[in-house]
């Protein structure tokens, strides 16, 4: 507050620029480009790659020694959406951006419509690596387009429900194998005094796991305009169903990712967790004095027998706009996310999950986990990936979207509303920013 | 692709409900919180203006030091101190939930007070210091209380003071932004357009670039009619 | 906004008032002296006591933090803790304070300059336009944060300065409050016959603003000083949108990006509390040093 004017600094210059910022309409024109040509450089060349894994620059370095005519610099940022993202649009604006950039998969959508990426589907070797990866990650990079390939798929986060097989069994209660079953599982576990699960108010692409898992969609483009459906079907079964638990009482509801949160899970208060693969370490590391009661199981089925799969978060290696060698960018995203040394490096720093078939097969995924009671929990999650449907697609808000949600869920929480009034009212604000955006919609 | 679309993103930002709320809701956290805050910095600056404070320094010391505080961090530390059940005053904060969404504006309004009151102080502190002794030696002599040496000499004379850290405080008001972000970590009772700066942040990050900006221009604007009143408000006030 | 420095006033009231007997001034102040104190002691806990949940807190091994008091020490772990920030990534936090502090130093020592010469042309040259280039300078401040980023970021493009140390820190030299600070003070404690007496010395007018009016004006200097070293060390939000070096960041961003990954790598969340603690420590070292400094300015008679 008061006066902190660094920021505010320059600040007649910059206003001058921004009045006229402000009078030029959003124009988001459709990107032209093509997959035409892609050729190498010649000389030596010098790449920018922005991600924010944690020690990223390890794996890069191993890139670095092998390729002494390609050298990659990596720079660093706080997460897509804590300012990334943010930064990457204006260094477009400027034509500055990186040569390649971390992107995750619910925000590609929207640099694809702000033409922000560079399609690099006629590099060397881009097209032909789509058999390398888990089938429904590549649909989300190609958005469905002929000749096309935006980035190349990172890591994953097929979704599985982890669960305190101790208490589980100490109370006699079957690992729920539908939803069904889970929600007399919570019924029964409450009478214990504890929670089956946290209804996370801002965790909105679990929530679209779970829409995901049920064959929903959120949004879809058919080349022309974008349809919305946050109040599909599948979307409002979902919500019903946890709109149920929550009335019931059958739910904690603490904000996720604060220390509560993990005390909660500490204490044994909640009992399962609907989370992605990446969720094992959170639970490792936020709730410590459980370690070797956890185990992890498919997710519950909406029909008992099936084995449908969700999926929650994710990233890609993209090449962005401007890039002058988008050849080179490009075979160094494709060895980053395939080359077995890179991906287990990346695993290593950052636990990353990764987007490729056989990385599910690198030796860290083959172990027994001891925090897991030492059950080979990877099986299960590679699994999962396997089931995740390919068709499902992200909107070009996304950020928007779970903003609004969000603000929606958390008044359902507080009882005012319930979750399928926040879809509703997330449905038209999205209608309504996408329309501000200058972005065709179908009603 | 720029083309000049006249007023269309201003008519935007006027039909904008959000904003609109978003502004009004500053407007209600700045009504009860300055006048708090700049109360606790006066009375303050008067403590340790008087004889009656031993120790002085070291109480300038500790109210100023919150200042030193970013204000993310701030936000983070109150966070773990309202928080139900980690907080160290759980008596308290299981009894009332800080993190409400009838509350949750004035326990910002609260880490805000905490990290400027010491700063507004020490402006206000350094306004008494440069009064000339003279000036209240005499009524000293005279046997006047200090309270009313206080309120008769002194707080007239630090008036300006208070009109400048009034003013800053109305401005850094309307633009908050660090605390209610951090706050969204904690809970989802601050939403993405709680405070003006987080509506212009979230339609930027659509990315509305056009309309983010149209917005911060009639913030700007908003500000400085809200400032320039009160100023002549007051102006008129001392003067008379 | 228009300067209003303070000035005597109101003396003759002030002289009538309270001409009470000697005794009760006395008697009062016995029962005043403790009420004061309370509210002092009061508020010295209001003020402190989230700043020693912070060093409480980097005292504790991770399990420790959230089963044991937060208000009291349970293994004392704060040097481990430290060791292992400071071994976190090849130490790339130490050189996050070393940053902070140049662009904080140094960038607050020029600002003060600028501010000082600044605040002291207006107040002691009347031209053309003065009131209106005040005034224009002071709205500098209305403008909100988040509206400038995007402009800042496409000027600092245009010259190829973005991610490069100027474009944290010329920004940073701007202080429009130090501008009206320096002006009441310049209007104050610059007395028009001393700047005279200097001309017909001979000195010119730098050398007499140098030589003359900044120690006239060293409290208020001081004071510009430190509240601008503040800020810039603070500020997060510049860096942010213009910084992708890691070695470049200031460490109020690096524990920003650093708390954005705590819910990837909780192991993090440790690190960024230890990692707040240091980042206040110089800014508490630097007002205390500096406090000392001000107080001989004040009492060396600048404004007396």
């Amino acid at each position: 507050m008061a006066i902190t004017t660094v920021a505010r600094a320059g600040a007649m210059a910059a206003l001058a620029a921004l009045a006229l910022t402000a009078c030029s309409t959003g124009g988001t024109d459709a990107p032209g480009a093509a997959g035409g040509d892609c050729a190498p450089s010649d000389g030596p060349v010098e790449l920018t790659f922005t991600s924010w894994l944690p020690g990223i620059d390890e794996a890069v370095a191993i890139w670095n020694d092998e390729n002494p005519d390609v050298q990659v610099t990596v720079q660093t940022g706080p997460n897509g959406n804590g300012g990334t993202y943010q930064n990457f649009f204006n260094q477009l604006e400027a034509g500055n951006a990186p040569d390649l950039g971390q992107i995750e998969f619910d925000a590609l959508p929207n640099f694809r419509v702000q033409d922000g990426l560079e399609n690099i589907a006629a590099c060397e070797g881009i097209v032909e690596a789509e058999s390398q990866f888990v089938d429904w990650t590549w649909s989300q990079v190609t958005f469905g387009e002929e000749d096309a390939v935006y980035a190349i798929p990172q890591d994953t986060g097929p979704m599985a429900l982890f669960y305190r097989a101790d208490l589980f069994e100490a109370a006699g209660i079957e690992i729920p194998e539908t939803w069904e079953d889970y929600r007399a599982a919570a019924a029964q576990i409450r009478e214990e005094g504890g929670y089956i699960n946290n209804f996370s108010q801002s965790d909105i692409n679990a929530f679209a796991g779970l829409v995901w898992q049920t064959g929903g969609e959120w949004f879809t483009n058919d080349g022309d305009a974008w349809e919305v459906s946050l109040t599909g079907d599948e979307s409002l079964q979902v919500a019903e169903y946890w709109q149920g638990m929550i009335e019931d009482d059958l739910v904690a509801k603490y904000p996720p990712w604060t220390d509560e949160w993990n005390a909660a899970y500490n204490s044994s208060e909640i009992w399962t967790w609907l989370s992605a693969v990446w969720g094992a370490n959170t639970i490792l590391s936020g709730a410590p004095d459980t370690a070797g009661n956890w185990a992890v199981a498919p997710m519950p089925q909406w029909e008992a027998g099936e084995s449908a799969a969700g999926n929650w978060g994710g990233s890609t290696t993209a090449v962005l706009k401007g890039s002058d060698h988008p050849y080179e960018a490009a075979q160094f995203a494709l060895w980053l996310n395939t080359d077995a040394d890179a991906l287990t490096a990346m695993n290593r720093t950052a636990q990353i999950y990764p987007a490729t078939v056989e990385g599910a097969d690198l030796p860290v995924f083959s172990e027994g986990v001891e925090f897991y009671g030492g059950q080979k929990i990877y099986e299960v999650f590679a699994a999962a990936g396997a089931e995740v449907d390919p068709d499902f697609t992200w909107g070009p808000t996304m950020t928007q979207v779970y903003n609004d949600v969000a603000d929606g869920f958390s008044g359902a929480l507080s009882g005012s509303g319930t979750l399928m009034d926040a879809l509703e009212s997330g449905q038209a604000s999205t209608i309504s920013a996408l329309e501000a955006a200058s972005i065709p919609v179908k009603e | 692709m720029q083309v000049f679309g006249g007023f269309t993103q201003y008519v935007a930002v006027f039909e904008n409900e959000a904003f609109w709320s978003s502004i009004g809701r500053v407007l209600l956290f700045g009504a009860v919180q300055v006048p708090i805050m700049l109360g606790i910095a006066l009375i303050l600056a008067l403590l340790l203006d008087s004889p009656l404070v031993r120790g002085s320094k070291f109480f300038r010391l500790a109210f100023f030091a919150p200042y030193a505080v970013p204000s993310v961090i701030a936000a983070i530390m109150w966070g773990f101190l309202y928080s139900p059940n980690l907080s160290p005053f759980t008596g308290v904060t299981q009894s009332v939930d800080f993190l409400s969404a009838g509350n949750v504006l004035w326990s910002i309004a609260n880490v805000v007070t905490w990290v400027y009151v010491g700063y507004n102080m020490l402006i206000i502190y350094s306004a008494l210091l440069a009064i000339p002794s003279e000036i209240y030696e005499a009524a000293r002599l005279d046997g006047a209380s200090q309270l009313r040496i206080a309120w008769s000499i002194k707080i007239p004379l630090v008036v300006p003071a208070l009109v400048l850290t009034g003013i800053f405080s109305i401005i850094g008001t309307l633009q908050l932004l660090a605390e209610p972000q951090v706050f969204q970590s904690f809970t989802s009772a601050v939403t993405s357009t709680f405070t003006p700066n987080l509506t212009i942040y979230s339609t930027a990050s659509v990315p509305n670039i056009s309309l983010a900006a149209a917005m911060s221009v009639v913030l700007a604007l908003a500000t400085f009619v809200l400032s320039f009143t009160v100023l002549k408000l007051t102006q008129r006030r001392t003067a008379a | 906004m228009t300067a209003t420095s303070p000035r005597p006033a109101k003396t003759e009231k002030a002289r009538r008032v309270g001409r009470d007997t000697a005794h009760s001034g006395i008697r009062e102040s016995a029962a005043s002296r403790t009420i004061a104190m309370a509210v002092m002691i009061v508020a010295t806990l209001y003020f402190l006591t989230p700043i020693w949940w912070l060093l409480v807190a980097s005292s504790k091994t991770r399990s420790d933090f959230t089963t044991t008091a937060p208000l009291w020490f349970a293994d004392f772990a704060l040097f481990d803790n430290i060791a292992a920030l400071f071994d976190y990534r090849n130490a790339v936090f130490l050189r996050w304070l070393g940053n902070s502090a140049l662009y904080a130093g140094v960038g607050a020592l020029l600002a003060t300059i600028i501010a000082a010469m600044a605040g002291y042309a207006i107040a002691k040259y009347s031209f053309r336009g003065r009131e209106l280039l005040f005034n224009i300078i002071l709205g500098g401040v209305l403008v909100p944060a988040t509206a400038l980023a995007l402009p800042l970021f496409l000027l600092f493009s245009q010259v190829g300065a973005t991610n490069t140390i100027w474009a944290v820190f010329l920004p940073s030299l701007v202080s429009p409050f130090g501008v009206y600070l320096s002006r009441i003070y310049a209007a104050a404690s610059v007395p028009d016959e001393i700047v005279e007496a200097a001309r017909i010395d001979g000195a010119g007018e730098v050398r007499t603003f140098f030589t003359v009016a900044t120690r006239l004006m060293a409290p208020a200097l001081v004071t510009i000083f430190l509240f601008q070293f503040v800020a810039i060390w603070n500020n997060f939000f510049l860096p942010l949108i213009m910084l992708r070096d890691e070695s470049l960041f200031p460490v109020t961003l690096g524990l920003y990006v650093w708390n954005t990954q705590v819910s990837q790598i909780p192991d993090i969340r440790a690190l960024v509390i230890v990692g707040s603690l240091l980042s206040i420590i110089p800014l508490i070292l630097t007002f205390l040093g500096l406090q000392r400094f001000w107080q001989s300015g004040l009492a060396s008679g600048g404004l007396k």
